[in-house]
């Protein structure tokens, strides 16, 4: 049953309206009320944290926003949805839309649905299918008491999107999921893939502002459920205004054999901290992450990401690249985990910086803790600026310092777009970084 | 440059003190020391560690972060000591009456 929320802000007597209006399973409520019980007890992150010491949130000021309206009125219309940059000439199996953490839109192809795919809204889609889902929802894939985000998640998620593939079903036309806010909006955006076993499927995802120099609060999660054999290719780009605080949680559990190709854009928002990980958790898992960001003006994009090696025989391989100009920052902690058991792991993990400004600053800190004794497990890092040498050499070959500028620019990107599989994310993320290298200042 | 903005009370913030403030989405540190005011930047350029945070040294003109150490003069901002080696921002303070004011030097 609903009722209107009158309440505002995240009171209790916000969030109680918030769930009387939601008509959701019991199991799912009480979920959200433990969530609740923990972001009350727990503390917004500050610089004494070791994992937020380098991101400074004190001018994040919770208070200035609430949680969405539950009924979905108001504010959110098709008219508004900011355009899609990974949709374009992709030829789609599904498509959802989220607006201010309001489902808006959801297609799936009838031939999926007919194999049992679920796409679309997962607020809606855990209503119709509780029983399905509960499991998944039970493994807690990111932990809700990781910190005060993570159970501002846990508890008050809204709008959402589902991508469920049942065993050996295989699909080739992505699906693509876009999650938009207006100006001053929130998003409390909550992602579930569950790739049952022997399943396959392309999940694009984006998020966006009607406004891109508009603020508002994201602050979601990401779970990734890769069952045995089964292979999930997934695009996350984030293209907030830039006004927009992004708070994340973002985590994959690779089964035995299973195969995840994640790739990461960060383009946008004020200030972003993300808590990537991967966790492969049965034998002869494999794991390929791949992270683009550019960044400008004075924003901040944090990322911590987790390499969890739970079992033998995998492999795990990330390249995270960053351009940065401006006064703009950022931040990647980089942790590969190896258990005890997880004896033959393979990991490596890389991150590189292209400085195109003096006052741009790149702090980058790999890490490796090993309980295992026969593993491979590498690390390296590099931070520099456009090299001089480059520059005179292709001056000398008849182009301008600015045209030189771009191909280098383009050609440091180019290392991570060749991994990518996917032409339409391949050409999306490079036009999107070619805009901006177009914009380069003091050339 | 921008306007002067009321940040405290003179009375806020005692002598020697300091006091952590936010003006136009910046965050400064209000210093108060053998009757002069000064504001920097609750930045320390080494590391980022909050100046605010940090001892202060009214008698040496500084103020050092909590993290590393590293000393900044409170009067124009510049790193005294490693590891900082860049100046952090120092604004301009006034007293109009009780009430305090800043302008940041770089709007």
């Amino acid at each position: 049953m609903s009722t209107a929320i009158a309440a505002k802000g995240f009171s209790q007597a916000a969030f109680d309206a918030y769930l009387a209006a939601r008509d959701e399973p019991a199991w799912l409520l009480d979920m959200r009320r433990k969530a609740w019980a923990r972001f009350q007890d727990l503390p917004l992150p500050s610089v004494r944290d070791e994992e937020w010491m380098r991101t400074d949130i004190r001018l994040f000021k919770l208070d200035r926003f609430e949680l969405p309206d539950a009924l979905g009125h108001g504010e959110a219309s098709q008219g508004q949805v900011p355009h899609a940059l990974l949709a374009a000439g992709v030829n789609l199996g599904g498509r959802a839309v989220v607006m201010n953490s309001h489902a808006l839109s959801a297609k799936l192809e009838p031939s999926l649905a007919k194999q049992g795919v679920l796409f679309g809204s997962l607020q809606h889609l855990v209503k119709e299918h509780g029983d399905l889902l509960r499991p998944f929802f039970e493994r807690r894939v990111v932990d809700p008491h990781k910190d005060k985000f993570a159970a501002l998640n846990a508890a008050c998620w809204s709008g959402g999107t589902l991508l469920y593939v049942p065993k050996g079903v295989r699909i080739e036309q992505p699906l693509h999921a876009l999650s938009a806010i207006s100006n001053g909006g929130v998003d409390l955006d909550k992602t579930l893939v569950i790739l049952e076993p022997g399943a396959d499927a392309t999940m694009l995802s984006e998020t966006a502002s009607t406004d891109t120099t508009g603020g508002g609060m994201h602050c979601g999660s990401i779970e990734l459920i890769v069952e045995q054999g089964a292979r999930l290719r997934y695009v996350n780009l984030q293209n907030w205004g830039h006004e927009v605080w992004h708070f994340a949680h973002q985590k994959g559990h690779v089964g035995r054999e299973g195969r995840l190709q994640w790739t990461i854009g960060a383009l946008g928002s004020r200030l972003a901290k993300v808590n990537q990980h991967v966790a492969m958790t049965g034998p002869d898992a494999e794991v390929q992450v791949n992270g683009v960001m550019f960044t400008e003006g004075k924003q901040h994009l944090s990322y911590n990401t987790h390499q969890h090696h739970q079992a033998a025989f995998c492999k795990s391989d990330l390249l995270y690249k960053a351009a940065l100009q401006d006064k703009s920052r950022t931040v990647w902690r980089g942790m590969i985990r190896v258990e005890r058991d997880a004896q033959r792991t393979d990991a490596y993990q890389r991150n590189d910086n292209l400085m195109l400004s003096r006052d741009a600053r790149a702090d980058s800190i790999p890490g490796l803790e090993i309980e295992a004794d026969d593993v491979r497990c590498t690390h390296g890092s590099t931070s520099g600026r456009v090299d001089d040498q480059q520059l005179f050499y292709a001056m000398t070959r008849g182009y301008t310092r600015r045209e030189a500028v771009r191909m280098i620019v383009a050609g440091f990107f180019q290392q991570v777009f060749d991994r990518i599989t996917i032409e339409s994310v391949r050409d999306a993320l490079s036009e999107a970084i070619g805009r901006r290298v177009s914009d380069i200042k003091g050339l | 440059m921008s306007d002067y903005v009321a940040v405290a009370k003179a009375t806020d913030v005692a002598d020697p003190g300091s006091m952590l403030v936010e003006v136009r989405e910046r965050l400064v540190v209000l210093i108060h020391a053998a009757g002069h005011w000064y504001a920097l930047d609750d930045v320390c350029t080494h590391d980022g560690g909050p100046l605010s945070d940090g001892p202060l040294d009214a008698a040496g003109n500084t103020i050092a972060c909590p993290r590393h150490g590293a000393k900044f003069d409170i009067r124009t901002g510049a790193a005294l000591t490693m590891p900082a080696t860049k100046p952090t921002k120092s604004h301009e303070v006034k007293l109009d009456g009780e009430q305090v004011l800043v302008r940041l030097s770089d709007g």
